[in-house]
């Protein structure tokens, strides 16, 4: 049966109500209790069953629903008889209203139950993406805290490294320090014996017998050059002794504290300490302007010159130049390390910072130096640029702010 | 729904039984059908039940004929009491111009009471009834079990409430046409309002009350 549309407690009509039956089959019933002249027909006068003529003699009798005439049954029969039959499709069309108000109802109460469910739906999908958003940024700042985790990890690393280092090399300089000492002392010492053997020379000349031995054995030559081994070997010792001041004053890396120092000072103590790994391979020219006193972490400072500048050694293939300049320019101190070097390929260079990445063999480069060396500089709220020529060279410069730390 | 139709001269009111599950709203209208006196009365339509518990609705349509030839539809609705059925209860009440609110006396049922009745205000609100202004009466049922409010406590308890208090023992009939007459009170001032009921009709309100309810 067709459902009908509407609301549940709407009024029927008599053929809705009968909609749901065989109209032929309800009309062979009727015609067999009331005979072949009967008219069932709706209170608009529409003929549902039964006969289109005139019914001369029957008996009309009122079918009613709801308090309502619905429509009317006459038929040409016993009164009784046709009152009878009209209560027969009164209470089919009792069940006819139930059966039409329970669907309509039904389909009323379901329909409102998925539109409830549809905002629930809507609802839950909402909160949804409120979750699936907030666990993006939940994931974004755990990426984040990783990422500072593995920096400071880094820098701690190589931190570790160069403080073991600087402590061996703080030891290694307090060792050779006293032993120089005294030697230089002694050699300063000796070299006056040799002056004073030397004013002995006249008197032995003036002696004939030894003037013939003294010749033998060529002390003239002897004494002259004596004095010259002593003061080749004091200039070395004084050599070795400012290399080891240097290397303790470079070895204070652990010295976390806070100094105000000249940077150029700095470069020349790098430079003295690198000198016999950049030497081989190429001159360095030192090209220093005049530079503020700056309060910074010195050591730590002293490391990433010492990167840069072994890095400029490493990428010689032939014997070049390393030119190490400083200016101080408005409120910029800057800092730059120009080799004429292999240089860089384009694809390496948008690498060089990151950790781990080095071009180097296996076991010698960390492929840390330059990302220390970058935290470095940034933590002394500076950057580090780098312009590079494959083939030509490259330069990398340090730009610092003048007012140095707080 | 209060229709009216032009054609046919028919008014039909939609007056609604609410209440929680099993407070007796389907004996409400059993008994009225038995105690009532219209000029017209049909029977109770009651679809399907589970376990004496009403699944859909019951109807019992009574009704009229006004001096000047209209016909004066009622229509009783119950609704379902189970919370279950609350889009049931939510069509049921569209479009009603009146409603018994039947509350059950048993002390424990205290609470599903006030549950149903917010339940009621709230459906209202949604079906766009204006529950402030619509016509209301609350019948107190089954006062004749034990373990009941008193009268007392319960119009105390509702002595801030606008609508009429009634007491009612459904299962013997007691105040159940009582509750019907004070719902019909009601009604008629907003009938009246909207179709003229005196003057077009010649309706008074005792002459309708006497109409649907009898003398």
């Amino acid at each position: 049966m067709e459902i009908l549309p509407g609301s549940f407690d709407r009024e029927f009509t008599l053929s809705e109500l009968l909609g749901g039956i065989s109209q032929k089959r309800l009309g062979e019933a009727l015609a067999a209790l009331l005979g072949a002249g009967f008219r069932l027909s709706s209170s608009a006068g529409e003929v549902l069953a039964g006969t289109t003529n005139d019914l001369p003699g029957g008996v009309r009798v009122a079918v009613r629903h709801d308090l309502e005439v619905l429509g009317w049954l006459e038929a040409v029969a016993g009164e009784d008889q046709v009152r009878a039959a009209a209560t027969l499709l009164e209470l089919l069309l009792h069940q006819g209203a139930r059966y039409h108000m329970a669907s309509a109802l039904h389909i009323e109460v379901v329909r409102a139950d998925y539109e409830a469910l549809q905002d629930q739906y809507a609802a839950l999908q909402a909160s949804e993406a409120r979750y699936r958003a907030l666990s993006q940024q939940l994931e974004e700042r755990v990426r984040q805290q990783v990422e500072v985790i593995k920096s400071t990890q880094l820098q701690l690393y190589q931190a570790e490294k160069m403080a073991s280092i600087g402590q061996l090399a703080a030891g290694v300089a307090h060792e050779i320090n006293n032993p120089i000492g005294f030697i230089r002392s002694n050699l300063g010492t000796a070299r006056g014996y040799v002056g004073r053997l030397e004013q002995l020379a006249p008197a032995i000349r003036a002696n004939a017998s030894l003037a013939e031995d003294w010749k033998r054995a060529d002390m003239d030559f002897l004494i002259e050059d004596f004095g010259a081994l002593l003061k080749e070997s004091i200039d070395g010792t004084d050599r070795v002794a400012r290399i080891v001041a240097d290397l303790k004053g470079f070895s204070n890396v652990d010295h976390a504290e806070v100094e105000v120092v000249d940077l150029n000072d700095s470069l020349h103590s790098v430079c003295n300490v690198a000198h016999a790994q950049v030497s081989p391979k190429a001159g360095v020219i030192m090209d220093l302007g005049e530079l503020p006193p700056l309060r910074c972490h010195a050591g730590r400072l002293n490391q990433v010159f010492l990167s840069l500048l072994l890095n400029a050694a490493h990428a010689m293939d032939t014997r070049g130049e390393i030119r190490i300049r400083s200016r101080h320019a408005g409120d910029e101190l800057r800092i730059e390390f120009i080799d004429t070097g292999h240089g860089i390929a384009q694809d390496v260079l948008e690498r060089i910072f990151d950790p781990f990445f080095t071009t180097r063999d296996v076991g010698q480069g960390t492929g840390l130096g330059l990302t220390v060396s970058r935290d470095v500089v940034a933590a002394h709220g500076g950057r580090i640029e780098v312009q590079s020529a494959p083939g030509k060279g490259s330069a990398f410069t340090i730009v610092l702010p003048a007012g140095g730390l707080a | 729904m209060a229709d009216i139709d032009e054609t046919n001269r028919k008014i039909t009111l939609k007056l609604v039984y609410y209440g929680p599950a099993m407070s007796g709203k389907t004996t409400n209208l059993i008994r009225l059908h038995d105690l009532l006196a219209p000029e017209l009365k049909g029977d109770i339509l009651t679809l399907e039940t589970q376990n004496d518990r009403t699944l859909f609705f019951d109807l019992l349509p009574l009704g009229f004929q006004t001096p000047t030839g209209w016909l004066i539809k009622l229509k009783l609705y119950t609704v379902p009491g189970q919370v279950v059925h609350d889009a049931t209860r939510k069509a049921v009440l569209s479009r009603a111009d009146g409603m018994v609110f039947v509350a059950d006396s048993q002390r424990t049922q205290s609470v599903n009471n006030s549950e149903s009745f917010q339940n009621l205000e709230e459906n209202a609100r949604r079906v766009g009834l204006d529950f402030d202004s619509l016509p209301l009466v609350v019948q107190f049922n089954k006062r004749d079990l034990p373990q009941i409010l008193s009268e007392e406590e319960i119009e105390a308890r509702w002595a801030q409430a606008p609508w009429p208090l009634t007491f009612a023992s459904a299962l013997t009939g007691a105040g159940v046409r009582e509750t019907f007459v004070r719902l019909l009170e009601q009604v008629y001032p907003h009938a009246d309002r909207q179709f003229s009921l005196t003057e077009a009709h010649g309706m008074s309100q005792a002459a309708f009350v006497r109409a649907v309810a009898g003398a």
